[in-house]
């Protein structure tokens, strides 16, 4: 069905809300975090559509919503949010998406700009080397059978314990990098396989590790708090939990198609569910959360070699360079949180699928140090722009969104599109020219990843703004991008 | 349209493909993941080694399709395994029972297919020719 933005009606500054009105299959009215440009050009690549899908679903508590960086994915929009009551709602794995707890990290740093660009080449050359990236099938710590389950149990905590990672950093990773998992039957072997052999990979695609140099604070309170200093490097690591969570994904897919499409009405059969209190759904939510752990654990493990990378390169230790981890959070994910709607206080199974939680000042579930700042909310920009550091709110706009914010950028061109656009040039060498290098064993996906494929994330932050969903606290410009 | 052709959305990409009938269709896809992969199909003439037995039997044929596909890729990401032909026992809406020719992949597969979804697939029929598009996550 083609939708037109007259349709829509903004009810507050960048948020469009589609009443249910417009559709005879929805439950719940549509609400969309974006400006006019970005609402039409959701519209125009389909996303919009996929936002009303989900305002069909049964049981939706509050309105099927979508973040600024909203674009087509398949199902589910990405930067799609949608929560569902934990007492009788549903559980869909196209609302998480395949990545299952992909995910940003934030590491802080006392390291001057000047001083890590004398490094920066070997430091490039060297994280390339020793981080595995691009279509390997091997990570840094492959695990056997036991190992792997433990890892899928304990999370960041496994990590500290069995690779000496600082258990310190558990405090600032979302859940404490570890979701309760204690049934491993839930589990394909296949899956168990796959996750095992590739703990400690970049993976491909969007992935990327980056080192950026503080450009600019906005909330000089808050950026002091997460330890973001101008002038000073900080590193953003990109994956998720790569070949374990899209077989789980894949796995549960298929259960739930067996067990449940015939009765369903879908407009996308992407988008089967089943009852949160099923059989099939509890076990889901425990692969979803071993799953989730082991994403966790491998952005642990990777920090720790681009650590040890930059230890080696400025010849100082971890606490003589200030590497600090400001946070981790999940853009891929299913969690059980408490909000409120309509004067009702719930838990709900909030879904965000390329989306970022973002919860305000004295969220009890935020470390001792953010309760006053709100979270830190990383919005990575393209290869080659800007990215942002915000903060959550406790606006009432914000409750809104169940504190959800945009976790990125969001693709505005196909990968095909990216190519044809950038063939006979040499990205390495248009960024080197804009100060960015870039480190990749593919030359194709740098070319897909080319920052036009992206919108401005400059208007993303400003739209996210202006809607209150998050604030700005710092600006982050690329110095050294390793891309999966 | 082609017989199997490939195609981008904004975030992820995807094989077209038609066939006179289930086998037709199931074979083709293949082609199309082979296309999407390595850029081309290889020749028939130059096929060396292993049958894979393919065994499903599913709710329709887009059950099939993501099943028969999702194996395909995992031998091209997993084994290093091209499926370079297919030889078809029985193919209906629900069922497939195939023999998966391959061969070691000829280069690394040019993207890294993540799964294989079912968003918005339908097989479809006109003029007796069936049609699908799957989107894969990438």
């Amino acid at each position: 069905m083609s939708r037109a933005i007259g349709q829509f009606v903004e009810v507050a500054p960048c948020r469009w809300r589609l009443g249910k009105a417009a559709d005879r299959a929805m439950t719940a009215d549509a609400e969309v975090f974006a400006t006019r440009e970005i609402l039409q050009q959701a519209l125009d690549d389909g996303a919009i559509e996929q936002v009303v899908n989900v305002a069909c679903l049964p049981g939706l508590a509050g309105s099927s919503l979508a973040m600024p960086d909203i674009h087509h994915g398949y199902g589910f929009c990405i930067g799609g949010v949608a929560a569902f009551p934990a007492d009788g709602g549903i559980v869909l794995p196209g609302g998480v998406g395949y990545d299952i707890n992909c995910g940003v990290r934030l590491l802080a740093s006392s390291i001057p700009e000047s001083e890590f660009a004398a490094v920066a080449d070997a430091v490039g050359h060297a994280l390339l080397a020793r981080i595995p990236s691009g279509l390997t099938a091997r990570g840094l710590r492959p695990l056997n059978k036991k190992e792997f389950q433990r890892l899928a149990a304990g999370g960041v905590g496994e990590v500290a314990r069995r690779f000496g990672s600082d258990p310190g950093d558990m405090e600032f990773i979302e859940s404490g990098g570890c979701l309760p998992f204690d049934a491993p039957g839930a589990l394909g072997p296949r899956a168990c396989e796959r996750g095992a052999a590739q703990l400690g990979s970049l993976g491909s695609g969007n992935h990327f590790i980056e080192v950026q140099a503080v450009e600019e604070i906005f909330d000089p309170a808050a950026a002091r708090v997460f330890g973001l200093e101008p002038g000073h490097v900080a590193v953003m690591i990109h994956t998720g939990s790569r070949g374990f969570g899209h077989q789980v994904a894949s796995d549960y897919i298929e259960t739930f198609r067996r067990r449940n499409l015939a009765r369903l009405k879908l407009r996308d059969p992407q988008l089967v569910h089943a009852a949160i209190a099923s059989s099939e759904g509890r076990n889901y939510l425990q692969a979803l959360n071993a799953a989730s752990n082991f994403a966790w654990a491998n952005r642990q493990l990777i920090q720790e070699e681009v650590i040890a990378v930059l230890e080696e390169a400025l010849a100082m230790g971890r606490r003589q360079l200030g590497l600090r981890l400001v946070y981790d959070q999940a853009h891929n994910i299913a969690k059980f949180e408490h909000h409120e709607v309509d004067g009702r206080a719930l838990e709900l199974l909030v879904h965000r699928k390329g989306a970022t939680r973002a919860f305000g000042p004295g969220h009890p579930d935020l470390p001792s140090r953010y309760r006053g700042t709100g979270q830190p909310v990383i919005l990575p920009g393209s290869m080659g722009s800007s990215s942002y550091v915000l903060r959550g709110t406790a606006a009432g706009t914000a409750a809104g969104t169940f504190f959800s914010s945009a976790h990125g950028a969001g693709r505005r061109l196909s990968r095909h599109q990216a190519i044809k656009l950038s063939a006979g040039e040499d990205v390495r060498e248009r960024l080197r020219g804009q100060g960015v290098l870039v480190f990749s064993l593919s030359s194709q996906g740098l070319k897909e990843e080319i920052p036009e494929a992206y919108k401005d994330i400059d208007d993303v932050a400003a739209a996210t703004v202006a809607a209150g969903i998050s604030e700005k606290v710092a600006r982050l410009r690329p110095l050294l991008v390793v891309k999966g | 349209m082609r017989n199997y052709e490939t195609f981008s959305t904004t975030a992820d990409t995807g094989i077209r493909f038609r066939g006179r009938g289930h086998a037709e269709l199931y074979a083709n896809a293949l082609r199309g993941l082979n296309l999407l992969l390595f850029g081309r199909n290889p020749r028939l003439a130059k096929q060396k080694g292993t049958a894979i037995p393919f065994r499903f039997r599913g709710d329709g044929p887009e059950n099939v399709l993501v099943n028969l596909l999702a194996a395909a890729v995992a031998l091209a990401g997993q084994e290093g395994q091209q499926v370079t032909a297919t030889d078809i026992r029985r193919a209906d809406g629900c069922r497939l029972d195939a023999l998966l020719l391959t061969a070691p992949c000829p280069r690394l597969p040019r993207i890294d297919v993540k799964a294989v979804t079912y968003h918005d697939l339908r097989v479809r029929e006109r003029n007796g020719v069936l049609r699908a598009a799957v989107v894969l996550d990438i």
